[in-house]
């Protein structure tokens, strides 16, 4: 039994050791993530001990360490490879019992980066908000038991989630979680902002909740016990440690079946086809026929299916909406950010060959004239006009609505379609112009060797877009400063909208026969990574 | 497969074809008439300017230098007539890996023209002959190699081209998809069509074509129907190693310390 344990501790530092010998740039990353982290958790030690003696230093640990163990059920799911320990199907050939396995890779699991800074975070905690001797001793009790819970959740969810995590779909989720540790930020920015100008008082009716949700319950514990009431610090110690007892039993459940049955990710493919096969039909009779229809089809497939088109879209969406809704909440918004939304999904109009990747060679059989380029373009700028029209639209009303400034939508509207026309136009231009590679696997967006390329395509092409919508930008500006400006607002709709489709049309009309003409050449660039 | 037949009518027609890519010439001045009808192989070593060939007939990179007719047809001046005319399974290129087979072979299809009743019926075929119909629904990307091979190949048969260029259609097979593709090809060429493969498995070409062009170094080495291009040799692997005078090297003598017994 022990030796189990100690075996697999030894392991994970084996692996761990064998990780940084395996190259230089490696060992470098590692040392320079441990020592920023160590820094940090010093950092917040110290912060947390400075927060003694706040009236609201309960709330803020309970809440810290309720996000903490947020992160640590949510780490597995998007870092999958990060850990092989974290696989147990790898000791699937070895004769090993549950009840042990169990305890080993629990223990194993305490080693690392990781563990060692959420201690830090933890003894910070209780140091921020124990008072007495009694205190301390549940503190200890409570470090020990957050840790553990916390290390249970990562591995019971990752026990849960392995047959996804293995599979397709599990390399698929972990290109998104950039995409939501960025929309996080955004949402924590926020919430700091709001918490600068109302105080920590406003923690308190969440951590009333969270006192008693473990693993911050444990901190709950402690903060009961500094005001003598033991009957509550024991029943949170107790919550936790039940809750502790609750992830053990789920994991070794899954441990169990997945030690005992076969592979998951074959399985996995087999099942989601079912749903597949009836999903597909219904798009295809709204569209019109030919390539049109084609080609609209496909571009909006991908942008629900590939998953680097989907976190393309889904940041171009949530940015596009979370600044001018939040702006407009916080009061510092100006009408016109909801041009915001126009403009940031306009970007997906670019590069529109290097989405498909090399890919791209199936279309460019099929193109043999300048006719056949500008239909193509033309069903990729309505696939992409299907979403954003909408949504555009909408992120402009709600932030109408938000302002209250009603007799203005009429001109927001007006300079968001004209803006999302030159974007088109542009975007359709600089895809055939500058095309680039998107790597499909890992973060980069752009192939090395054409990072150039990929600004040049980007910002000339946004610059252009901006002058492009200049004139209706100087109408806008004439109207509203002339003396009887409000009574011709509304004009600005059907101009905006009326300049906005003609860019689009010259765009695309300019970008039809360099495609046509170019096509081996694009072949190329998009091929590339 | 009537040798006089079709003397005079060339499906491709190669005229002083030169690619460089910066200080590497990867084909050097190829020209090469392959008769329509046929069953042909391209042949060569790794590196020896196959994909490059291939990519360049089937108007996908441009040449440096030189023309390209197919079916009578300028490949860069003309490609209306020559893109409707032939079906192209490239290497190292990937397909829309996110649609399923099926719609793999819908988009195609319809992307070229073909009535949308018409393509899913030619779809439905395809997938049944290729052992692809219970995959169908699955997304490409979770096709094994094989797998992707065939629904390439069906995809490059869908508009019923007149010339097939495939570029190591064989390559990480396993022998039933193999047998399958073979059987496919087979009943294609004998409806007069023309197949164009490449290949660095000379068994596999010796059994399948009957007409061979050997490629080494970026230039055609020989050309001509099976039998003449062997020769007197007793197959075309040891034809083709004495073409690229790979046949004298005699590994025996250098490594004399390896095998079994002492250490």
């Amino acid at each position: 039994m022990t030796s189990t344990t100690t075996t697999l501790v030894q392991l994970k530092l084996s692996l761990l050791r064998g990780g940084l010998r395996q190259s230089t740039g490696r060992r470098a990353a590692y040392i320079a993530s441990a020592v920023f982290t160590l820094l940090f958790a010093a950092l917040q030690l110290l912060g947390l001990i400075l927060l003694r003696g706040n009236a609201h230093a309960d709330a803020v640990i309970v809440l810290l360490v309720a996000v903490l163990a947020l992160g640590w059920a949510v780490m597995p799911l998007f870092f999958p490879g990060g850990d092989e320990t974290l696989d147990p199907t790898r000791l699937v050939m070895l004769p090993l019992r549950p009840q042990p396995l169990v305890r080993a890779l629990l223990a194993a699991s305490l080693v690392g980066i990781g563990p060692l800074f959420t201690v830090c975070m933890l003894i910070g905690s209780v140091l921020a908000v124990a008072h007495g001797a009694a205190a301390y001793v549940v503190g200890v009790v409570a470090v020990a038991l957050a840790l553990l819970v916390c290390v249970a959740l990562a591995r019971a969810v990752a026990a849960a989630n392995l047959r996804l995590l293995t599979s397709r779909k599990g390399r698929d989720l972990a290109v998104l979680s950039g995409l939501v540790i960025a929309v996080g930020a955004q949402l924590v920015n926020f919430g700091a902002q709001r918490l600068g100008s109302a105080g920590l008082g406003q923690l308190e009716p969440a951590a009333d909740v969270l006192r008693w949700v473990p693993p911050a319950s444990a901190l709950g514990a402690v903060d009961a016990a500094s005001e003598g009431s033991y009957g509550i610090a024991a029943a949170q110690l107790a919550l936790t440690a039940l809750a502790l007892a609750a992830l053990l039993a789920v994991w070794a459940r899954h441990l169990n079946r997945l030690m005992t049955s076969p592979d998951g990710s074959t399985l996995q493919a087999m099942a989601e086809t079912a749903v597949r096969g009836r999903s597909s039909t219904g798009m295809a009779r709204l569209l019109p026929g030919g390539r049109t229809g084609t080609a609209m089809e496909r571009s909006l497939r991908y942008v629900w299916r590939d998953p680097k088109t989907k976190a393309a879209w889904v940041t171009s969406l949530a940015i596009g909406l979370i600044v001018p809704v939040f702006n407009a909440l916080q009061g510092t918004g100006s009408i016109y950010f909801a041009c915001f939304a126009a403009g940031m999904l306009g970007i997906q109009m670019y590069n529109q060959f290097g989405q498909d990747t090399s890919a791209f060679w199936m279309v460019a059989m099929t193109i043999s004239s300048t006719r056949d380029a500008y239909v193509e373009l033309r069903a990729r700028a309505l696939a992409l006009l299907v979403i954003t029209l909408p949504y555009a639209t909408l992120v402009t009303v709600l932030t109408t609505a938000m302002l209250g400034d009603w007799p203005r939508l009429p001109e927001v509207l007006g300079l968001s379609f004209a803006l999302l026309g030159a974007m088109l136009a542009t975007g359709a231009w600089t895809s055939a112009r500058f095309p680039y590679s998107i790597p499909q696997e890992g973060y980069k967006n752009v192939a090395p060797g054409q990072v150039g390329l990929a600004w040049i395509a980007i910002f000339g092409g946004m610059v252009a877009a901006a002058l492009l919508c200049a004139p209706v930008i100087i109408l806008t500006i004439l109207i509203n400063t002339s003396a009887d400006g409000d009574a011709w607002s509304w004009l600005l709709l059907p101009v905006g909208t009326a300049y906005g489709a003609a860019l689009t049309y010259l765009g695309l009309r300019l970008a039809a026969p360099r495609t046509a003409q170019r096509l081996p050449e694009i072949l190329t660039a998009v091929s590339k990574g | 497969m009537n040798e006089g037949a079709r003397v005079g009518t060339a499906a491709v027609r190669i005229q002083g074809l030169w690619k460089r890519f910066g200080e590497q010439v990867a084909v050097a001045g190829i020209d090469l008439e392959l008769p329509a009808g046929r069953f042909i192989g391209l042949v060569g070593p790794n590196g020896a300017g196959k994909t490059t060939t291939l990519s360049m007939v089937t108007g996908l990179l441009r040449p440096d230098q030189g023309t390209v007719e197919v079916v009578g047809h300028d490949v860069w001046r003309d490609p209306v007539e020559v893109k409707a005319r032939i079906g192209v399974l490239p290497e190292g290129l990937r397909l829309f890996e996110r649609l399923s087979g099926r719609e793999l072979l819908a988009y195609t299809g319809r992307l070229r023209g073909l009535p949308g009743a018409e393509v899913d019926k030619r779809a439905t075929q395809l997938l049944d002959v290729l052992d692809l119909a219970g995959a169908q629904h699955k997304l490409v990307v979770d096709y094994s190699t094989g797998m992707r091979k065939k629904i390439g190949l069906a995809a490059a048969l869908l508009h019923n081209p007149e010339v097939l260029f495939l570029d190591e259609p064989f390559e990480g097979v396993d022998p039933v998809s193999a047998q399958t593709i073979r059987r496919v090809l087979e009943r294609y060429t004998a409806s007069g069509a023309t197949v164009v493969f490449s290949s660095h498995v000379m068994e596999l070409v010796e059994s399948l074509c009957d007409w061979v062009a050997v490629m080494a170094a970026g230039r055609i080495r020989a050309h001509g129907p099976l039998a003449e291009v062997r020769g007197d040799a007793p197959t075309l692997q040891q034809a083709f190693l004495e073409l690229v005078g790979a046949h004298d090297r005699d590994a025996a003598s250098d490594l004399d310390w390896l095998g079994g017994g002492v250490r």
